[in-house]
């Protein structure tokens, strides 16, 4: 009986230091959801002002001609995968490769650790430390490897933050740009012309958009790692609360055992 | 003089935001100055310095990787992947 207990002992002290880490790690996270969250309100601010521009100028007969909306039927795919730096939040990096598998003839550029280990090649190890540098540099290279025709679409599989509560994998179309029916009301007058600007502005709205998606699902994974890290604190303290019952438990009955010997032995004498 | 609402943004937040007399630039045909009651207008933005010039005289000085430039009735907007104020 005494081993017994002492098995417990040791597996409540265990389950306990793990109870201290899931909280620790969700104190982390929910201090990091304001900022992640307001980054991402910030960029999504910056990828809609961008997107305005586009959408009036895609609008243009003028602008069909720009090699960024060229049509593409079953033509080659590069899809960004933006994933995490770490795991410990719950499904979020695995929902991410569920839906990176639908698209197996895809070529991957990686953004994050764990997409890194995963598709290896040519990525971004951060995607919590994605900087403004790298997202020039992602968007420059993305633009001219389609306009050299080595891709006929690019995609970007993120995870959309819907609240702190839910998430979830998501991919999105960014190029060819497909033309909109957005009116030039206000007589704005394009400088040289629609064509030239659409051309140079496509980098800076493929850079805004990529940005935007790394930001939310930066967001994302800080709300999934809280959540995951809420819900394991919850488990370990009802293992505790289990484990400490059968302690409790071998414990008097080690003590009664412990009576009963005793009373039989001074009823002998 | 007369100020216009003018919003520096990239893609981490507005960099500035507030009434301006002036914001000259090198646009894609040559160097440009915006001032209140410009028509509205889009132009693509080179690489060059910045300078936004406020209603107190004072003159603020960046340099941006190039962007867009969006000129409304309402507010000027210059959207740049990269901006940097200049000391």
């Amino acid at each position: 009986m005494g081993a017994d207990t002492k098995a417990l002992r040791t597996r409540i002290r265990s389950v306990d230091s793990t109870l201290h880490l899931t909280t620790a790690m969700g104190l982390v996270a929910s201090s990091k959801i304001r900022h992640a969250t307001e980054v991402m309100n910030k960029s999504r601010q910056y990828a809609k002002a961008v997107n305005n521009v586009i959408e009036l100028l895609t609008a243009c007969n003028e602008c069909k001609k720009s090699p960024f909306m060229r049509e593409s039927k079953d033509g080659k795919i590069c899809i960004v995968v933006i994933a995490g730096d770490r795991g410990l939040a719950g499904g979020y990096n695995a929902n991410v490769f569920r839906l990176a598998k639908e698209y197996p003839d895809a070529d991957f550029i990686p953004v994050g650790k764990r997409a890194c280990e995963r598709f290896g090649g040519d990525g971004y190890i951060s995607a919590e430390n994605f900087t403004l540098e790298n997202g020039a540099e992602l968007s420059k290279r993305l633009c001219e490897e389609f306009t050299e025709g080595k891709f006929d679409q690019l995609g970007v599989i993120y995870t959309k933050y819907v609240s702190v509560m839910t998430q979830e994998a998501n991919i999105e179309w960014i190029l060819p740009l497909t033309a909109s029916q957005k009116k030039n009301n206000a007589g704005t007058i394009f400088e040289p012309d629609e064509l030239t600007i659409l051309n140079t502005a496509v980098p800076e709205y493929v850079n805004g958009r990529i940005m935007g998606l790394i930001r939310e699902s930066y967001a994302s994974e800080v709300a999934a790692r809280r959540m995951a890290m809420d819900s394991a604190g919850k488990n370990a303290q009802t293992m505790i609360d289990t484990l400490q019952l059968e302690y409790n438990r071998a414990r008097q009955g080690a003590i009664t055992q412990e009576i009963t010997e005793i009373v039989a032995g001074s009823d002998a004498q | 003089m007369s100020t216009f609402k003018l919003i520096v943004s990239s893609p981490d937040g507005d960099i500035f935001k507030g009434e301006a007399v002036m914001l000259t630039l090198r646009g894609a045909d040559g160097d440009l100055a915006i001032l209140a009651g410009h028509i509205p207008f889009i132009t693509s933005v080179k690489p060059c310095d910045c300078k936004i010039l406020l209603s107190d005289g004072t003159e603020k000085l960046g340099h941006t990787q190039g962007g867009l430039l969006t000129v409304a009735q309402d507010q000027t907007t210059l959207l740049s992947g990269s901006f940097n104020w200049k000391e």
